[in-house]
């Protein structure tokens, strides 16, 4: 697995990359001026879609355009708040929503209103499942290779031998932990994995409180549990706190999807000692490149249009694969980084440093 | 029940009974479905889980026995977690005794402006901690800035406090947190029964007017209420850090109604002037165990869980009515036969609780 | 004449009424197209699900109680519209049974209530999570859609004209709510349990029967909500109008009716429910987030009475002093300021 070095990435200098050459027809962006954007997370109150629109505000800095509104709803209020900004973003004078869908496809008809009215609706992190109503899906990975990621991780952590295992999700409509947790059950078919079992899939809805509950009982209920999988980050860093206060450490270890930044003390003491992610701040940057030429018209959302996203190189409008019964487009951004002891604690000041907190 | 014991005692004074009784039962069904269910490990882990919602249901219980509510305890937990996380992030050697106080006066201010806004502004309280409810949610996302407390970033006597034990037999631990809430527990009811305002607060709650024509302080006391039932609260917020480590913004959401659950099931009258400490404890216990034991239960699935929780309580709460009114009306029956036999005037002592 | 006008004013509906007009002005100068039929149809069709169950959550409070269960109510029957559909029982068949489990449930909330003798607030309590539960065993993991093109286009484009069938329902339901809370037997009933539920039992009135219709209509009118909001989104998810309670309680107290039970109006509640709409709008329009959204309109809430109250305080005391001065006492006319509350 190739990986990015997320420290370049993200420290990286605002610079314009020219075009490399050896790609063709890839356009180079020109300022087009200001375009009006809205970013729109699941929820406000999750410090990676802070990191996303920290990674936004630069690249609209680089563009010469005003920095997007960074507007969202609560957590409890997600799905009818984020239908409320999209419904009435045409009326805001919006050009783009940059969306990251918690809604499913109940948000198909406000997104295909605000479409007919002009606005763009780029998807990121998580797209609109049946495609309808949106421009094109920003991919952070590719959600397939998420679960083959995930797969790995449990294999490397607990070797050929095996063992008994856990996912410890977020609510049960959050699509992307759908999505990545059927990947990893695909994946699991492969004979290299038949040691491993997966015994159970349980909830915590991304609070911390019930997450932690949620792995304790995990602990209770399984007595030959060796692995929680939680490719959430409110989740990891709730189980890997369970198992910490239950002296567990050595018995039972988390893994899955994780904030460098809140999972530095878990990777060094040995509970979580490989977890993965993307880098956040990327993936606001790039989503905001397509959405800025998009709206100014320098591409198009067809299927093999090419462009140049800044310090991030060159990327290419594909068909979706990850969603093949539909009509969907996708820009994949890239790999995943995989921490563990070594580099986690230099990832997580290069968050800190770069979402300036 | 013999006729000598009903000659002697209300059926309101039996209330805890019952419900202990629902309690022991529940335990009982459970003990057969998941196996082991009594193991030690289990055991504490029921225990330290009573903490948070216990302290948080004690004040509540004051305050419902005025005739109000307060639904801002959840934001109010999670305000005060989350300023006395960053605080520690920030400051590792702040003593913990001082972050403890710190956190209470957090939850007394935020108290007290609820208290104000009712017994002083004339809101109701539901509209009041609704709309409180709402804000002290907004400070704390606003105060935030979407950053998470971490355990990595709090000091280290962070993780001990969890898992300290005041006494321990055969692995049975009473943890340092439910000492605390025991502690709470106890004070809360020798306030309500051998305190004047403790007493006024079930005189307020019977009969509002009443209780201010008799030159009551009503709204001194309602004030007070609020107050504490915000310190308790506040006091939640240091355990839900202590316990929790990582504090996001939604910290605690939902609390307050796995609280009013707990409070009403145990008994005391949402509408004032009846209820007990030991009743809402038992609230609280009921609540707990039907949650932990859902979670622990091998053969039910993920998605089977709420609607069975949700079955469970109508349950309870009905078993705990009938009961109640059986024996209500035992009593009434011997009461007027024992009248009847003494030829005496009818006075009226029926002690039937309207209401609820 | 003046004064009439002036006391009319400081009604309730006076105050609302002034605020709504604030938000409007507010609005209009802010957003373009604010007044066209396809922004006020929007602003509609935002919240038409929760302005619906509004009109019968009113009821509801008047007589003393409160349906906590209603937003899970709402999850269940679009649960039960959408996996009946999906187990092939033809669409109208599976809204008809939607429709029934909530007449059903509301039933059985009001024999608890009404029977029983438990306080609502348990009750309903116990139909949040347990309504919410049976939705997510219902749809699980799942979102489930592809519903006719009827169905959805019903939920989505306009019935009549630009109107869509939600909100032509919503007004014929408003006026019909009107007619029965403030002209028929049933209103005055609500009231009069509302007031003082022993009272109205020794008189006569038939408390159960009343209370049963109400948890019912609650029941089938959140059910009946659930299914518009399944047409109008096109997807079923089991988390579907998750924490809508609190918001149609509070607009329903932000319309002027007490908790306590026998004071309140149609037309405050109407006012209110327009008012929130518009704000809503507005604010999100202006960019404000979800978070100080809710905020705001908590903020709203509370000076909505505590103003009054104060201003009522602070008049009365003038009065006292003209009255000492002019030693015979001018009492205010009584009902002038409902919005005075008790103290706890």
């Amino acid at each position: 697995m190739k990986r990015r070095d997320l420290l370049a990435g993200a420290l990286g200098a605002g610079v314009l990359i020219v075009n490399k050459g050896s790609l063709t027809l890839a356009q180079t962006p020109a300022a087009g001026g200001d375009v009006k954007m809205m970013l729109l997370p699941k929820f406000l109150g999750i410090a990676v879609f802070d990191q996303a629109n920290a990674g936004a505000q630069e690249a609209a800095a680089e563009l010469g355009s005003v920095g997007p509104d960074f507007v969202g709803p609560t957590a409890e209020n997600s799905v009818a708040g984020q239908i409320e900004f999209v419904t009435n973003a045409p009326a805001g004078g919006y050009q783009v929503v940059m969306l990251s869908n918690n809604s499913g496809d109940q948000i198909v008809p406000a997104a295909e209103a605000a479409q007919e009215a002009g606005t763009l609706v780029v998807t990121w992190d998580s797209p609109i499942p049946d495609g309808r109503g949106e421009s094109v899906f920003v991919a952070q990975v590719d959600f397939t290779e998420t679960g083959v990621v995930m797969a790995d991780m449990a294999l490397s952590i607990l070797g050929e031998e095996g063992g008994g295992f856990a996912i410890l999700s977020a609510s049960p409509d959050a699509a992307n932990q759908n999505a990545w947790i059927a990947a990893m059950e695909n994946a699991l078919k492969d004979p290299k994995y038949a040691n491993l079992t997966l015994l159970e899939t349980v909830y915590g809805d991304d609070q911390s409180e019930k997450s932690y509950e949620q792995a304790q009982a995990l602990i209770d209920k399984h007595p030959d549990m060796k692995l929680i999988m939680a490719p959430t980050s409110v989740g990891i860093v709730s189980a890997a706190k369970a198992v910490q206060d239950e002296g567990l450490g050595d018995e039972i270890k988390v893994s899955g999807l994780g904030d460098p930044s809140e999972m530095v003390e878990y990777t060094l003491n040995g509970i979580a000692p490989e977890f993965a992610l993307w880098s956040f701040i990327d993936l606001g940057y790039l989503t905001y490149y397509v959405s800025y030429l998009l709206a100014t018209g320098q591409i198009t959302a067809e299927e093999g249009q090419k462009f140049t996203a800044g310090r991030l190189g060159d990327y290419e409008i594909t068909k979706d694969p990850t969603r093949p019964d539909v009509d969907a487009l996708r820009v994949l951004m890239g790999p995943f980084s995989v921490y563990n002891a070594e580099n986690v604690q230099a990832a997580a000041d290069a968050i800190k440093a770069a979402s300036g907190s | 029940m013999s006729n000598a014991l009903l000659r002697r005692i209300r059926p309101e004074q039996f209330r805890e009974v019952i419900l202990f009784l629902v309690v022991i039962g529940l335990l009982v069904f459970f003990s057969f479905q998941i196996n082991d269910y009594f193991n030690a490990r289990s055991v504490n882990r029921l225990t330290t889980g009573l903490a948070i919602p216990l302290v948080v249901a004690v004040g509540q219980v004051l305050v419902v026995l005025t005739r109000n509510i307060d639904l801002s305890v959840s934001s109010v937990c999670g305000l005060s977690a989350y300023m006395v996380g960053t605080l520690l992030t920030r400051q590792n050697d702040l003593h913990p005794v001082l972050a403890l106080v710190i956190a209470m006066l957090i939850g007394v201010v935020l108290g007290a402006i609820n208290g104000l806004i009712v017994a002083y502004g004339g809101v109701p309280a539901i509209i009041t901690t609704l709309g409180t409810l709402a804000l002290y949610r907004v400070v704390l996302v606003e105060f935030s800035g979407a950053r998470t407390v971490t355990t990595a970033e709090l000091p280290d006597w962070m993780n001990d406090v969890p898992s300290a034990t005041l006494a321990s037999a055969g692995g049975y631990d009473l943890r340092l947190m439910v000492g605390i809430a025991l502690v709470v527990v106890i004070l809360g009811q020798l306030t309500l029964r051998y305190l004047p305002f403790g007493r006024r607060l079930y005189a307020i709650g019977s009969n509002p007017d009443a209780a201010r024509t008799a030159g009551l302080p009503v709204r001194r006391d309602v004030f007070l209420a609020f107050t504490l039932s915000g310190m308790l609260a506040g006091l939640a917020g240091f355990m839900f850090l202590v316990r929790f480590g990582n504090i996001t913004v939604t910290a605690a959401q939902g609390l307050e109604l796995q609280v009013v659950a707990a409070v009403v099931v145990g008994g005391v009258n949402i509408f004032g002037g009846s209820g007990s400490m030991i009743g809402a404890l038992l609230g609280v216990l009921m609540i707990e165990i039907l949650q932990q034991s859902l979670l622990r239960w091998a053969g039910i699935s993920e998605f089977v869980k709420d609607a069975i929780l949700g079955l469970l309580i109508l349950v309870a709460i009905t078993a705990d009515a009938v009961i109640l009114g059986r024996l209500r009306e035992m009593w009434v029956r011997v009461r007027r036969r024992d009248r009847e036999l003494a030829q005496s005037v009818p006075a009226d002592e029926s002690g039937v609780v309207h209401g609820a | 004449m003046a004064r009439d006008l002036l006391r009319r004013l400081r009604s309730w509906e006076g105050l609302l009424l002034l605020c709504l007009l604030v938000v409007l002005a507010y609005n209009i100068s802010r957003v373009p197209n604010f007044l066209t039929i396809g922004n006020q149809i929007n602003l509609f069709q935002l919240g038409i699900e929760k302005a619906i169950v509004i009109l019968a959550m009113t009821f509801v409070i008047i007589s003393g109680e409160i349906d906590l269960s209603v937003a899970s109510m709402m999850g269940l029957s679009a649960a039960i519209t959408a996996a009946a559909f999906e187990a092939g029982v033809p669409l109208p068949v599976a809204i008809l049974l939607a429709l029934s489990v909530g007449v059903g449930f509301g039933l059985i909330n009001g024999y608890f209530v009404a029977v029983v003798g438990l306080s609502s607030l348990a009750v309903t309590l116990a139909g949040y999570i347990g309504f919410r539960g049976l939705a997510r065993l219902l749809v699980q993991d799942r979102s489930v859609g592809d519903f006719p093109e009827w169905f959805t286009n019903l939920g989505q484009h306009g019935l009549i004209g630009p109107i869509t069938l939600s909100i032509a329902i919503y007004f014929i339901l408003a006026v019909l709510a009107i007619v029965v809370l403030h002209f028929s037997g049933l209103g005055r009933l609500t009231y009069v349990i509302g007031n003082s539920a022993p009272v109205a039992r020794f008189s006569g009135v038939s408390v159960v029967r009343t209370r049963l219709i109400i948890f019912m209509m609650s029941g089938l009118i959140a059910a009946l909500a659930g299914v518009l909001m399944t047409a109008r989104l096109g997807a079923v998810r089991a988390s579907t109008a998750e924490g809508f309670e609190l918001d149609i309680i509070t607009v329903v107290l932000l319309g002027g009716v007490s908790i306590f039970g026998g004071v309140g109006s149609m037309a405050g509640v109407l006012m209110a429910t327009y008012l929130v709409l518009n704000l809503r709008n507005g604010l999100v329009i202006a960019g404000v987030t979800g978070n100080t959204q809710t905020g705001i309109i908590g903020l709203l809430l509370i000076l909505s009475v505590l103003l009054p109250n104060l201003a009522a305080r602070v008049r009365e005391r003038l009065h006292r002093r003209q009255a000492d001065a002019a030693v015979r006492h001018h009492q205010p006319p009584p009902g002038d300021t409902p919005w005075v509350t008790e103290p706890g």
